[in-house]
């Protein structure tokens, strides 16, 4: 039956041969290591956060009023509500940890560089609209901890000169957080910014697949970063082929990523949802204390280490804008970190002083 | 090749067999949730009294009211007689309309018509309304 259905499209598609094409016959790099599958992880993960994010809807109520009562309810009275929602919050963490994960491997391994400038582009776009997803995200539950951090997230913007106390005012659609902030936020947070996600994403892969998978700069296959005159693939003949010896690492690195997200949920979701996510927004009481997400405490913390926060945002931008344009940036053909020690020096100290900065902001 | 080695399309039903056994059960791990997480919830008010104020209803009067999840409509035919009704119409359930004037109910979808008692008087509908026990007390009626 189901060779009948494929002999029925492939007549009229050719699927078999575009299944061919990108799988058996699509090569990869012999040396391909898992940090290349963590794509795939993110694919997954992100995926999993689409399907639990519409079971939520079915309950979630995006109303000032309820929305932290129908939270409880999904948590407390819904069968398995509690493992969709902490599946869903535990979720966003996971993926910003990938997210990071694979922009420092693609980092290290100097896959940003040309021809790979719009793969990288895309990517850090991406990076951008998933903490996008998780800020328009994290205001939804209308809990204390939520209501508070979107406070200080979005008072930030007024340090913009001129515009910043209406641009603040913009973002919330009203002077503090209220009902037009939950408004924008949920229509964000579950149309805009996952339209706009799964765009990109086709148009990473699209990238990805067009330019051909860069080889590991380690050993005697590294290849230096060149692009020529015209349009060149970059094939691996006497490579591996993609399915299935390369996808079953890439299930394997899934697998085990979906480990770690049903251990976190199962036994300590308390990382991730702390006791002030579990009280409701009072809005004329704010919580002791009260700190971003881990993934914005460097920015948090920079807002407070400058003089003046319009030097601290200004900085902040200065890094991202130099992150999304180092293809450009970067023009070196060398690849092997070896070779590039200016390069793996900023990157550790680099490293090192997000963390350290982070650190610093969760206790400051 | 080693007489007790598997020729290879063996060893590969074998693993496929493997991981589709292995790829149901962990399907079936993940429906199970699934399935309960999208199924009507259990409202527990299967038993569930609701009391209704007696000046609600006016005599030759209704009042409609959600009883168990469902419209109900409370009638006074007579002073002091009480009749509660589903007000879901037993044709293609559509809830019913009052026709003060005729004192009877009419559903607005295809013209089916119900008595006081929930009895059919006209129209496509296959059985009655269903009646709930009602009973006063006090000043409150009590349903169910």
């Amino acid at each position: 039956m189901l060779k009948r259905a494929v002999d029925w499209l492939d007549v009229r598609l050719g699927v078999r041969e575009l299944w061919q094409e990108n799988t058996s016959g699509y090569l990869v790099p012999r040396n391909i290591n898992a940090w290349y599958s963590l794509g795939t992880v993110l694919l997954a993960l992100f995926g999993l956060q689409f399907l639990t994010g519409i079971l939520l809807l079915i309950h979630y109520v995006p109303d000032t009023e309820k929305a932290f009562g129908s939270v409880e309810t999904i948590v407390n009275a819904v069968p398995y509500g509690w493992l969709i929602r902490n599946l869903h919050a535990v979720g966003s963490n996971l993926i910003v940890v990938v997210l990071l994960l694979h922009m420092l491997s693609v980092l290290f391994m100097g896959s940003y560089k040309r021809p790979r400038e719009l793969t990288w582009l895309s990517g850090f776009i991406l990076f951008n609209l998933g903490l996008g997803l998780c800020l328009t995200g994290y205001l939804l539950p209308w809990s204390q901890l939520s209501f508070w951090a979107t406070t200080v997230a979005t008072d930030a913007a007024g340090a913009v000169p001129v515009i910043g106390p209406k641009l603040v005012e913009f973002l919330r659609g009203a002077p503090s957080v209220g009902a037009p902030t939950l408004g924008r936020f949920f229509a964000l947070h579950v149309v805009v910014l996952p339209g706009a996600l799964m765009g990109l994403v086709g148009f990473h892969l699209f990238c990805v697949r067009r330019c051909g998978i860069s080889v590991p700069p380690f050993g005697k296959d590294a290849k230096p970063a060149r692009v020529g005159t015209v349009f060149d693939h970059e094939k691996h003949p006497g490579g591996i082929p993609f399915f299935p010896n390369y996808t079953a690492e890439e299930a394997a690195m899934v697998c085990f990523a979906l480990a770690v997200l049903v251990a976190v949920t199962f036994f300590a979701p308390q990382i991730f949802i702390p006791l002030d996510a579990l009280e409701p927004a009072n809005p004329f009481v704010t919580p002791e204390h009260i700190k971003p997400e881990w993934y914005f405490l460097w920015a948090y913390q920079t807002l407070k280490i400058f003089p003046s926060k319009l030097i601290g945002l200004a900085a902040q931008g200065a890094l991202m804008t130099f992150l999304a344009l180092l293809p450009f940036i970067d023009r070196g053909e060398e690849r092997r970190p070896a070779k590039r020690p200016l390069f793996v020096t900023c990157y550790v100290l680099g490293l090192l002083l997000l963390i350290g900065i982070s650190i610093w902001g969760r206790y400051s | 090749m080693p007489q007790n080695e598997l020729p290879s399309s063996q060893r590969r039903t074998f693993l496929t067999v493997l991981l589709a056994g292995l790829g149901t059960v962990l399907g079936a791990m993940a429906a199970w949730p699934l399935l309960r997480y999208l199924s009507p919830r259990d409202r527990g008010d299967a038993d569930t009294k609701v009391t209704l104020a007696r000046d609600k209803v006016p005599v030759g009067g209704a009042e409609f009211i959600d009883f168990r999840g469902r419209p109900a409509v409370i009638l006074q035919p007579k002073p002091g007689e009480f009749v509660a009704l589903t007000a879901v119409c037993t044709h293609l359930g559509c809830i019913v309309k009052w026709v003060n004037e005729k004192q009877e109910f009419l559903c607005p979808c295809h013209g089916g018509r119900f008595s006081t008692s929930g009895q059919v008087l006209g129209g496509p509908p296959p059985k009655p309304l269903e009646s709930f026990n009602i009973k006063l007390d006090g000043d409150q009626l009590v349903i169910g």
